[in-house]
């Protein structure tokens, strides 16, 4: 009887914790879960989104992109290019800032808030800024013109370095979110740790070096990880400086994606692209977090 | 009897909503949100104010979106069903091409018979008919045609700093030698923004061979062919030689090479008929306004792309319809949207203005500009240039501009001048990417 009770509170309480995650549940199958699986099928059709029969092509989308699409990649290059310069910059800058500030620095807040604006800032926002400000006709090279320099700032119309001007917006806007997670995690390191550091005989750069760096590792990990997945989401930079030009030498899959997709009508080429973006993120994130897995043991 | 009167009454309720609801979706009432990208305020509102002189009752909304993001708006607008009852549509591959929309739009042959009567082809230009009807429906009623070809120059900068307007290479690459020395640019091209480049690659293949560009389009010359590779090397040349201004293929048509134009900081700008309205001085003002100048109207006048092939041919113009009205079939006010289509593409009032407006060469051929009620900003100056172009444009021949070339070719090209400007790859290379482009058309 009391067997009995207990199997019907049981039930019960399943019953009603099931009902507690619907809500996501339904949110994250019928949202997400049914995006993708959608954008799966509609990789596998050659569509323009209007034509009310799509054709079926099956994997050909993915074989093109693969096999004889140089502009793909180009994406690809450009997106670990980017990744690897902006991660090891914005990282390195944002780690001395959070170490400098965790000292006694005059203005501590008035410098947090300058470093973390940038992160804040739309890129929207930012962009005719900064097209403004790379443009022959802009306020750099005003500038240079003012100082007699002879450079000509047409850096964003020369695919050797229209690139790299990217990387200079996108490590100024998001320096400020690495220093506020590297500020967190320097906040956690035991004092008790780094007094042990000093009393034997460790300098200033040591100790950076040797304990507050590696008690950071997690703040890496995860920054990496958010860098992978954030580079090959990248579009809204590209898009609004360059549109992937000149000649495809900003040419992100994100860029990429929507040039196929809206301006060229290839849905179902786009979706493959999107399908492939989504396989790499997760791939990504796997090795950063099996690298890590592995340095722990 | 008391029964009665219920019945009268509910029926009299019935015909009143009956009543509401047609009058909501007549050829003379309701409300249409018009979708498009040209040719902007104030020309649109203009042109809303001259049909409700004729449709009072009919609200029509104008929606602007800007040229580069309107497939992006207009799909999934179209798509949803909802918030778009009239948009404009293009001839072959550039923003709203047709042949990707026709699909949304209802047929308007009917509509254009009632309008026009049968022999509603012989009042109308023939690219109004032909480029817009697809699997034998008119899909959308033109409004007007576009061309290209030459460059519009600052006449006023040129008398400023005593320069001679350029006719040829040499000449051209001294004028912007002259203007830099001034801190003026020379010659302004958004050369990021392919259509444009388009446009200047056309006019030099003109040049070198005229005829050759449109046949390889239509794929009866290879891009391979010598004179195409001639056109793509003149095309590199003007970013070394110092004719395209520093930076040209970092910069956009619009709005930057046009703001530069129209504050006057560039001489020259490589732009079609479509800019002859900024030589009314309302339309100006607001382009200088636009372009974030306080400077007075000049004069600014159309002139023949300069002989750079050495070849003697010039003064090409190309060009197609550069905008029609469809009527979206999922629309809710189908019949007042109808009306306003066909008002601007047909009616002799509305062509008239739009011929008036000086932004395209109207579709019906009945309506041409009334020079009496045009005023520019420098008549003396500008009156017979402007006369003589726009007859030109319109004795331009079989010489389309975009509707020939499809959104893969259109990529292509764009592409491909993009890469030999930049010295990434040559033009021999450039001409083979443009013949496998076509190659894969077929």
């Amino acid at each position: 009887m009391k067997n009995k009770t207990k199997n019907k509170t049981s039930r019960f309480t399943k019953i009603n914790g099931l009902l507690w995650i619907l809500p996501a549940f339904v949110f994250v199958v019928g949202i997400i879960y049914y995006s993708i699986f959608y954008t799966f099928n509609l990789s596998t059709l050659n569509w323009n989104g209007l034509d009310p029969i799509p054709i079926k092509v099956g994997i050909s989308n993915y074989t093109k992109a693969l096999f004889s699409d140089w502009i793909f990649w180009k994406a690809i290059k450009n997106t670990i290019v980017y990744f690897l310069i902006t991660f090891l910059i914005q990282n390195f800058l944002g780690f001395i800032f959070a170490a400098i500030l965790h000292t006694k620095v005059k203005l501590a807040t008035l410098h947090k808030v300058l470093i973390f604006i940038p992160t804040i800032l739309a890129p929207a926002t930012m962009a005719p800024v900064f097209r403004l400000l790379f443009s022959p006709q802009g306020m750099l090279q005003n500038i240079f013109n003012t100082l007699h320099l002879g450079i000509t700032v047409d850096w964003l119309a020369n695919p050797n370095s229209a690139l790299f001007i990217l990387m200079i917006v996108a490590i100024w806007e998001f320096t400020g979110m690495s220093f506020i997670l590297y500020y967190a995690a320097m906040s956690q390191i035991d004092k008790e740790m780094l007094e042990a550091a000093h009393l034997d005989g460790a300098g200033n750069f040591r100790t950076l070096l040797s304990i507050v760096l590696p008690n950071c590792k997690g703040t890496t990990v995860s920054l990496a990880m958010l860098g992978i997945i954030g580079a090959l989401k990248t579009f809204d930079i590209p898009y609004l400086i360059t549109t992937g030009g000149p000649y495809h030498a900003t040419e992100f899959l994100g860029t990429y994606i929507y040039t196929q997709g809206i301006k060229q009508a290839h849905l179902g080429y786009a979706a493959a692209i999107s399908v492939m973006l989504l396989i790499l993120a997760i791939c990504g994130a796997i090795l950063i977090n099996r690298v890590n897995k592995g340095d722990a043991k | 009897m008391k029964k009665g009167r219920i019945i009268v009454g509910a029926l009299v309720a019935l015909m009143v909503m009956v009543g509401t609801v047609l009058a909501s979706s007549s050829e003379t009432s309701g409300t249409v949100v018009w979708w498009g990208w040209t040719p902007g305020s104030p020309m649109n509102e203009q042109y809303i104010a001259q049909f409700n002189k004729v449709y009072p009752n009919i609200k029509v909304i104008w929606k602007q979106i800007a040229i580069a993001d309107y497939d992006a708006a207009i799909r999934p607008a179209l798509a949803s069903g909802q918030g778009v009852d009239a948009f404009q549509v293009s001839a072959g591959s550039g923003n709203g091409g047709i042949h990707v929309y026709a699909g949304q739009a209802i047929d308007l042959t009917n509509a254009v018979k009632k309008a026009l009567g049968d022999n509603y082809k012989d009042k109308l230009g023939k690219a109004a008919i032909t480029t817009m009807t697809v699997n034998g429906q008119l899909k959308a009623l033109g409004v007007g045609s576009v061309y290209a070809g030459n460059l519009w120059i600052n006449q006023d900068l040129f008398n400023k700093y005593n320069v001679k307007v350029p006719t040829n290479l040499n000449e051209w690459i001294t004028a912007c030698k002259v203007f830099k020395e001034h801190g003026i640019i020379g010659f302004v091209q958004g050369a990021g923004q392919g259509p444009f480049d388009m446009d200047t690659f056309h006019a030099i293949a003109d040049n070198v061979s005229p005829g050759t560009f449109t046949k390889a389009t239509r794929g009866e010359v290879k891009w391979t062919n010598d004179s195409i590779v001639k056109a793509l090397e003149l095309w590199k040349g003007l970013f070394s030689n110092g004719i395209m201004q520093s930076g040209a293929l970092g910069l956009q048509q619009y709005p930057e090479a046009n703001n530069l134009f129209m504050s006057q900081k560039a001489a020259m700008v490589m732009m079609g008929s479509w800019y002859t309205s900024n030589c009314l001085p309302d339309t100006m003002k607001a382009a200088i306004g636009s372009a974030s100048s306080t400077k007075q109207p000049f004069t600014m006048v159309p002139i023949d792309f300069p002989d750079i092939a050495g070849t003697g041919k010039t003064g090409s113009m190309f060009g197609d319809l550069d905008y029609a009205t469809a009527v979206s079939a999922s629309s809710k006010n189908i019949m007042a949207a109808t009306t306003f289509a066909v008002w601007l593409g047909t009616s002799q009032q509305g062509q008239q203005m739009i011929a008036n407006s000086l932004n395209v060469i109207p579709s019906l051929k009945s309506a041409t500009q009334d020079w009496s009620k045009i005023k520019l900003v420098n008549p003396k100056k500008q009156n017979d240039a402007i006369k003589n172009y726009t007859k030109k444009a319109m004795n331009s021949g079989d010489n389309p501009r975009f509707a020939d070339i499809n959104a893969d070719m259109n990529q292509a090209m764009i592409d491909v001048l993009a890469g030999v400007a930049a010295g990434t790859i040559t033009p021999k290379d450039g001409a083979a990417q443009l013949e496998a482009a076509q190659g894969s058309r077929k």
